[in-house]
């Protein structure tokens, strides 16, 4: 055979597929070997330049434009054109050197089936205009390139195995299915080392894995060791890889401590206590008009309370019954409970109602059942919190001087005083820096 | 005027659920996890987030399920990541190191000057390990749009799980499917009080703040001889008791056992085989605990400063309101399943440690993958017959498929071929010679049935022992691929040829 000589060439690549084009040049004739994933058909030093696959699931796209003019040189990594498909839009970079001989598909054209001809490229140096353009491989047969790739690899190896092996009825029947390639090790030494053929090899009968045949198959057929006795070892191993989930002992249930449990259920009533504080809006409400004279933006008051919460809640003591948590725990036994936190981001919402000038004496009024929005959402129930107001409060905000409550837990007085303080402190000082 | 700006309460009130400016988001969510009291119907919702629960909660998120994992720890990882697999292997691993600075260089031509142990900082490398890889998979929560509920799952009823919020109040979620993996729990001693600093776990044999001056370990399996390496190592006298005649657990080829058994003896851990523990007294400034031969007739009292309790580990289903769904668990607390990890509610699944099978982390990551592949597929599997363990000691020990005993017990034939390290190139120049490869293999196909491998680097190489078991290799098939020299691993090839042949340095 005469010396071969093989020019591999990375043409294009973008993503993973890569557009692998070898030609072997064999004195004298061209022959065209196909390793990669997808070949370009080249004739001479011209080569057709199809539509890539930018995903293993893209099946066509859409040229946005090309980045390389007909006739003009690229280097590799030079970006060639823009790909657009219905997930992204990618650049193709040239893996190698290379003319941009002709263009087929210009920008703007879409629906382009991966690996129909879209330009036509060809070596550098190459004088473009000597060079005849090849003609177009079938696009249907490129785009099925990526199929019938994956079953040519074994096929190279044993062609003539494998069809021979698929044509052969078998002898026991519809038993085993043809065998996958490469043989193993021990198998491929076996077969050779005793002479058998492709027609041998499909009598025998798999008891691998997924099929597989295996070394004892191979013995089982020579005959050196008994026939019944791979398959005997397969069904131990399909024994072994399942769990053992018979004789299951199912425990009895446990009624009594149902018993037990119910009574401890009803204990727990909370005691709450209302914390309130008069707050006035009356800087919010400057601010609120400036900046609508100056800006001509209108903010609403709720944007504000909300801003200043967001604020306030953060980093508030904990409650006085805390009970760390997992994680806490977990640091303790490491070790790591200095850390812990002492502080905790607070979830408060403030009632607020407006109070009228006249009767602000600065005692929490007792409202005897009043649900908070705390309650009001943490309940499972849907049913809307009742609206008992006995306070000489209004409904609605009042430009001067507001009642913001919070009924919480007794344990949480103290963390609520201070989210409610710092409520203040930011409302009345410096309401500006909220929406700034 | 003032109308214009003044908002009515309830408006006040609604807009600061419903607003999402850019600045409150976060927050506003927050408040609407907190308090959500209308249950939404998740695809899968998992109850855990330790291996099990978070490969299956990752995977599901791939598959495109619409996710939620509920884990109360704070962290995710389970007790692997936090108090298992992962912080016992930083410690073996640096304390290791530090027995070998303090032994093993005078032979190696290093001469080192005055060696101290830093425990804090041993620990504190510890934890850097485990924050890193526990936060990393949160990152792969978010990354595969898994919703993430730091808190305490409990069933309702079949459909419906409560959980009880870390951060203080309580939300529910509904899953189409739901994953129950809780995983498991040190198994405590009966009549030991733990504490987690003179009685522990392996939870406080990982943080235990100096080295002890004696400890003793309950338990001779996987657990009990790791963690007592690592503070034998650190300097503490060791004794192990195990109720058994044979270290390592029931997995372990008695063979290899023997002679891990040999090694840590050299190494100054003291075994007391065939030994019950009777009762314990932790009343005095020491531990004492009385002990007796396993057939009984020879008390003795034993003392120590730190008694490690390492018995095994049950399945954890505290407080998961199984009984308000309906299941089932068997005698030793696991939820009853079947092939599919289905129980007794169809749409109810169950993995890990939880149920039956290995308590192993990757046994539980196998079947996450798998449950979830059920649910979506309607297919998945698990070779339960070619899960490997490993053993984390010095040298360390692993093996996978059926040891010599098992084969001897069910009248399988078998054939053995074993490799020492001593005659590996690579362990030779590692002056790290100690251990062998055993292979075992059926007589007359040459099928691999099992590998046995204690030395440097066993737990590594035994990846390709599972290979070939997957792959229903014969150990010819191992001999005849090629491995790169010099490596440990020839050790393995020179085994394989043991069984089908001749091992050509042996």
């Amino acid at each position: 055979m005469p010396p071969l000589e093989v020019r591999v060439r990375h043409i294009f690549s973008a993503g993973s597929p890569v557009v692998v084009a070898v030609a072997a040049v064999v004195a004298p004739a061209y022959t065209f070997l196909s390793l990669g994933f997808r070949t370009s058909a080249a004739s001479l030093a011209a080569q057709n330049f199809t539509m890539p696959a930018l995903s293993p699931t893209m099946t066509e796209g859409n040229i946005a434009n090309w980045k390389v003019k007909e006739g003009d040189s690229f280097s590799a990594g030079d970006v060639l054109l823009e790909i657009e498909t219905d997930k992204a839009s990618m650049d193709v970079e040239a893996q190698d050197d290379g003319i941009l001989m002709k263009i087929m598909q210009g920008d703007g054209t879409k629906g382009i089936q991966v690996g129909t001809r879209i330009g036509v490229i060809a070596e550098p140096g190459d004088d473009i205009s000597q060079l005849e353009i090849p003609a177009e491989g079938k696009p249907a047969q490129a785009a099925k390139l990526e199929t019938p790739a994956k079953k040519e690899e074994p096929k190279q190896a044993s062609t003539s195995e494998q069809t021979s092996a698929q044509k052969q009825p078998r002898k026991s029947g519809e038993k085993a299915p043809p065998q996958k390639y490469p043989l193993y090790p021990s198998v491929a030494h076996l077969v050779k080392e005793n002479g058998l053929g492709e027609s041998a090899i499909s009598e025998m009968t798999p008891t691998g894995p997924g099929g597989r045949l295996l070394k004892g198959d191979v013995l089982a057929y020579l005959g050196t060791v008994s026939s019944s006795r791979p398959e005997e070892i397969m069904k131990r191993f399909n024994h072994n890889s399942h769990l053992d989930l018979s004789n299951i002992k199912i425990a009895a249930p446990k009624a009594p401590k149902k018993a037990e449990k119910a009574p401890v259920k009803e204990a727990p009533v909370p005691e709450n206590r209302l914390v309130s504080l008069p707050v006035s809006l009356a800087a919010v409400i400057k601010v609120q008009s400036k900046m609508q004279e100056t800006l001509g933006t209108f903010i609403p008051l709720s944007t504000f309370l909300e801003r200043a919460a967001e604020v306030a809640n953060s980093a508030l003591p904990l409650p006085s019954n805390y009970k760390p948590t997992a994680d806490e725990l977990f640091n303790q036994v490491l070790g790591l409970d200095k850390v812990g936190p002492k502080a905790s981001r607070g979830r408060y919402l403030p009632q607020i109602a407006a109070l009228p000038p006249s009767s602000f004496t600065g005692v929490a009024p007792k409202p005897k059942a009043k649900v908070d929005i705390i309650d009001f959402l943490a309940s499972s129930t849907t049913k809307p919190a009742p609206k008992t107001r006995t306070t000489p409060t209004q409904p609605g905000v009042s430009t001067g001087t507001n009642f913001f409550s919070l009924t919480v837990p007794k344990d949480e007085e103290k963390r609520a005083k201070v989210f409610l303080q710092r409520m203040k402190t930011v409302l009345e000082s410096k309401p500006g820096n909220l929406v700034l | 005027m003032l109308a214009g700006r003044l908002i009515p309460r309830t408006a006040v009130r609604s807009s600061f659920r419903k607003t999402s400016l850019p600045t409150v988001v976060s927050s506003v969510s927050r408040w609407r996890r907190g308090y959500a009291s209308q249950a939404e119907e998740k695809d899968l919702v998992i109850i855990g987030g330790g291996v099990a629960g978070y490969v299956a909660a990752i995977k599901a998120g791939q598959e495109g399920l619409k996710v939620a994992c509920i884990e109360k720890r704070g962290a995710l990882g389970g007790t692997c990541l936090n108090v298992g697999c992962i912080p016992s292997k930083s410690l073996l691993n640096n304390s290791h190191l530090y027995h070998q600075i303090l032994h093993d260089t005078k032979g190696r031509g290093i001469h080192v000057g005055e060696v101290k142990l830093d425990l804090q900082g041993m620990m504190k490398a510890k934890d850097t390990s485990v924050t890193g890889l526990t936060k990393g998979i949160e990152f792969l929560f978010k990354k595969n749009g898994v919703e993430y509920i730091k808190g305490t799952g409990s069933f309702v009823n079949e459909h419906e799980i409560k959980v009880a919020l870390n951060d203080g109040g309580e939300t529910s979620v509904k899953g189409k499917n739901i994953i129950i993996a809780t995983g498991s729990e040190a198994t405590p001693f009966p009549g030991l009080d733990i504490d987690e600093k003179r009685v522990i776990t392996s939870t406080g044999a990982l943080s235990l703040d100096k080295v002890p001056e004696k400890m003793i370990v309950i338990g001779g399996g996987i657990i009990g001889l790791e963690m007592g390496s690592v503070w034998s190592r650190l300097g503490a006298k060791v004794t192990v008791v195990e109720f058994l005649d044979q270290i390592g657990g029931p997995g372990m080829d008695a063979e290899i056992s023997k002679q891990a058994l040999k090694l840590l003896k050299k190494q100054g851990v003291d075994f007391k085989l065939g030994t019950k523990v009777v009762s314990g007294d932790q009343s005095g400034e020491t531990v004492k605990l009385e002990v007796d031969s396993a057939k009984g007739g020879k008390p003795e009292t034993l003392d120590a400063d730190v008694v490690l309790v390492a018995i095994g580990r049950r399945p954890y289903t505290t407080g998961l309101g199984l009984e308000n769904a309906g299941l089932d668990v068997d005698e030793r607390g696991r939820v009853v399943i079947d092939s599919e990890y289905r129980t007794k509610a169809s749409h109810i699944r169950c993995i890990g440690d939880v149920t039956f099978g290995p308590m192993l982390a990757h046994k539980a990551e196998e079947e996450a993958v798998a449950a979830v592949e059920y649910i979506k597929k309607g297919y998945g599997h698990v070779n339960y017959g070619v899960i490997p363990s490993v053993m984390y000691t010095h040298p360390e020990v692993a093996w996978v498929g059926q040891n010599e005993q098992e084969l001897k017990q069910q009248n399988i034939p078998y054939k053995v071929g074993t490799f020492p390290f001593s005659a590996n190139s690579r362990a030779k120049t590692n002056l790290d010679t100690d251990g062998m490869v055993k292979m075992l293999a059926d007589p007359e196909t040459d099928r691999l049935l099992g590998c046995h491998i204690i030395g440097p680097n066993a737990g590594e190489m035994i990846a390709e022992a599972t290979l070939a078991l997957e792959y229903g290799a014969s150990t010819e098939d191992i001999a005849r691929t090629c491995h790169a020299h010099p490596t440990l691993a020839e050790a393995f090839k020179e085994a394989a040829m043991a069984t089908y042949s001749k091992a050509i340095h042996f």
